[in-house]
């Protein structure tokens, strides 16, 4: 005679921890970051983020090929200072930040779904820090990354900064400079992207407006003679030029005469980032779920 | 076992829209239902609940938490079904409710074990891997009912879970429903404008008008009711001879159709009367029962109650 024993299934109760909202927070920054880079997704969720960080990752795997692969008489003129690398990697951040949170933020709102986060233990402040969040994480891998990479990779071919405290002087601008654009990025697009429910207007607005302010800007500064320090409230322009700052490269050092100080930059970034943010949190709390 | 729901004099605006006007009610375990016209303040109630908006006024206590400072435990505790569509399309339906449960406080393996269960328990099992915008309406409910209960929740609330349904997806959702709190033993508080969904499968019922509670209590005694006993009499055809018949017999009678009346009830003359006047007019019968008030009566008294119009 068999043991086996037939048990009925039918609904079983939960009797395990419930877990709170700084679970909550993290199962939707997690969900939130799958999203965005297109995990467990259909193929043309992953085209753009794939490109996005193919450019951003490319032109620093063939900096580090040369670094390995030719004499170091040779490589020295090839490679580009850090500061520079931002420069190669600067339209793969543009190219991501246009569709990031958008992505993030506005299928939500469309949806519906919305309204059962906020029936969950999240409230209005958590969800939208969540979201921020993943924005940033995910913005981190073409800010960061890539001149991450390039660092490690050049010190790994003894051709990176000369001794361990200029390494770690390196490496502290390098994550200095990749949160600080990620921060800003993040601050403007969410923002931005927290006044529509559409996902292609909202990524046409985080383009085009920065473009806009940078115009108003320029004309006001070069055609209407207004304070030269008004140039480092430039939103693109204004954050890598904090950036490049930060490798001891002055903004306006191009030619243009315009040197911007460090300390206005800073403000520069900071402003719009807590503008776009403060936007974001505006929008939501007064969002209507539900009557 | 304590009410799931305790409120009193519950008063809610929005701006100079009054939605709720001093509302008391609780709410019991098994099937409640939330019955009112559009704009009476069942939507309202349930934001209420789940602590999304604050009551300008009265007392309300949830799973015995007040939700204006307990409003992340108590909605942990809650599943919600809204009216509208709420799942992304791109999303398949095992990952939106798996993702759902364990923002509601799962670890993310056993939200991921009880959103297959769940989908299975409701007859998705096959469907649960499509992508929420391929199925029909019916099974897009069952999927927003699933994500309410995968975390297995104290009380459920679901807000006109049959809108948009066909009568045979309409029977089959009321039938989950009632699985829900019978068999699964999660309480259910079910926000209709449909009397009769609400009157088939509610324990209690609580009726809204106007945002003020204008009836409550469990449906059989809502249904006895006071109002007058009737007979409902109904024959193959000829219902206004039977009438006349009955009529000159000095027994109120309203013919309702051709072949429905009816009669007032006095006591056993009044059987009598009817089955005089059958057999003198020769008209078959084909039932006799004692009409049964439901709940749009008692809706109807109640409204009428409310706006002090003379009864119907």
């Amino acid at each position: 005679m068999s043991d086996a024993q037939i048990f009925e299934g039918g609904y079983r109760r939960y009797e395990g921890q419930r877990l709170g909202a700084a679970h909550a927070t993290r199962a939707v920054w997690s969900h939130t970051l799958r999203r965005i880079l297109g995990l467990g997704r259909p193929a043309r969720s992953k085209i753009l983020p794939v490109l996005s960080i193919v450019i951003a990752y490319v032109p620093m795997v063939v900096f580090v090929g040369l670094a390995a692969f030719l004499p170091a008489n040779v490589r020295e003129p090839l490679l580009p200072p850090y500061a520079l690398t931002y420069t190669f990697i600067s339209a793969a951040i543009l190219l991501f930040v246009i569709f990031v949170a958008p992505e993030a933020l506005c299928p939500d709102r469309r949806s519906g779904i919305l309204s059962l986060y906020l029936a969950t233990p999240l409230t209005r402040t958590r969800y939208l820090a969540a979201k921020a969040a993943a924005v940033a994480t995910a913005l981190l891998l073409v800010t960061l990354g890539p001149p991450l990479l390039y660092l490690i990779g050049l010190a790994l071919q003894s051709a990176g900064p000369d001794g361990f405290p200029s390494f770690m002087a390196t490496l502290g601008k390098i994550v200095l400079g990749g949160v600080v654009l990620s921060a800003f990025y993040t601050g403007v697009s969410v923002g931005i992207a927290s006044c529509t429910d559409r996902r292609a207007v909202a990524g046409a607005a985080v383009f085009f407006v920065p473009q806009a302010v940078n115009i108003a800007l320029g004309i006001s500064v070069f055609a209407l003679s207004a304070p030269e320090w008004l140039i480092a409230f430039t939103m693109n322009q204004g954050a890598l030029a904090f950036v490049l700052g930060l490798f001891g490269e002055g903004f306006g050092d191009d030619g243009t005469g315009y040197v911007v100080p460090m300390v206005a930059l800073g403000a520069g970034v900071t402003l719009w980032t807590v503008a776009g943010g403060t936007l974001a949190w505006w929008r939501y709390r007064r969002l209507q779920v539900t009557r | 076992m304590p009410p799931v729901v305790v409120a009193e004099s519950l008063q809610k605006n929005w701006g100079s829209t009054r939605a709720l006007d001093g509302a008391t009610f609780t709410v019991g375990s098994g099937v409640t239902g939330l019955l009112g016209a559009n704009g009476s303040g069942k939507t309202t109630t349930l934001g209420l609940l789940l602590g999304m908006h604050n009551p300008d006024g009265g007392t309300l206590s949830v799973l015995g938490m007040d939700p204006r400072t307990h409003g992340s435990e108590i909605r942990g505790l809650v599943g919600y079904a809204p009216e509208h569509d709420a799942l992304p399309p791109d999303v398949r339906a095992y990952e939106v409710v798996a993702h759902l449960a364990e923002v509601r406080g799962l670890p993310r393996r056993e939200a991921a074990g009880r959103a297959s269960d769940v989908l299975f328990e409701l007859g998705l099992g096959e469907e649960r891997l499509r992508p929420v915008g391929t199925m029909s309406t019916g099974q897009r409910q069952r999927v927003k009912l699933a994500q309410a209960i995968a975390h297995d929740p104290e009380l459920v609330l679901l807000d006109e879970p049959t809108n948009g349904l066909d009568p045979v997806q309409r029977e089959e959702m009321l039938r989950l429903v009632r699985r829900v709190a019978h068999e699964m033993g999660i309480n259910v508080l079910l926000s209709s404008h449909l009397l009769e969904e609400v009157e088939r499968i509610a324990d209690d019922v609580v009726i809204l008008d106007q945002g003020r509670t204008v009836a409550a209590g469990s449906v059989v005694d809502l249904q006895r009711g006071e109002g007058p006993a009737e007979l409902l009499v109904e024959v193959d055809d000829g219902a206004r001879r039977l009438g006349k018949a009955l009529s000159a017999a000095r027994v109120s009678v309203t013919v309702v159709d051709a072949s429905r009346l009816v009669v007032a009830f006095a006591g056993d003359e009044t059987y009598d009367a009817i089955r005089d006047a059958l057999a003198e007019e020769e008209i078959p019968v084909r039932r006799i029962a004692h009409r049964r008030e439901t709940l749009e009566d008692v809706f109807l008294a109640a409204g009428d109650a409310a706006t002090g119009a003379a009864p119907r």
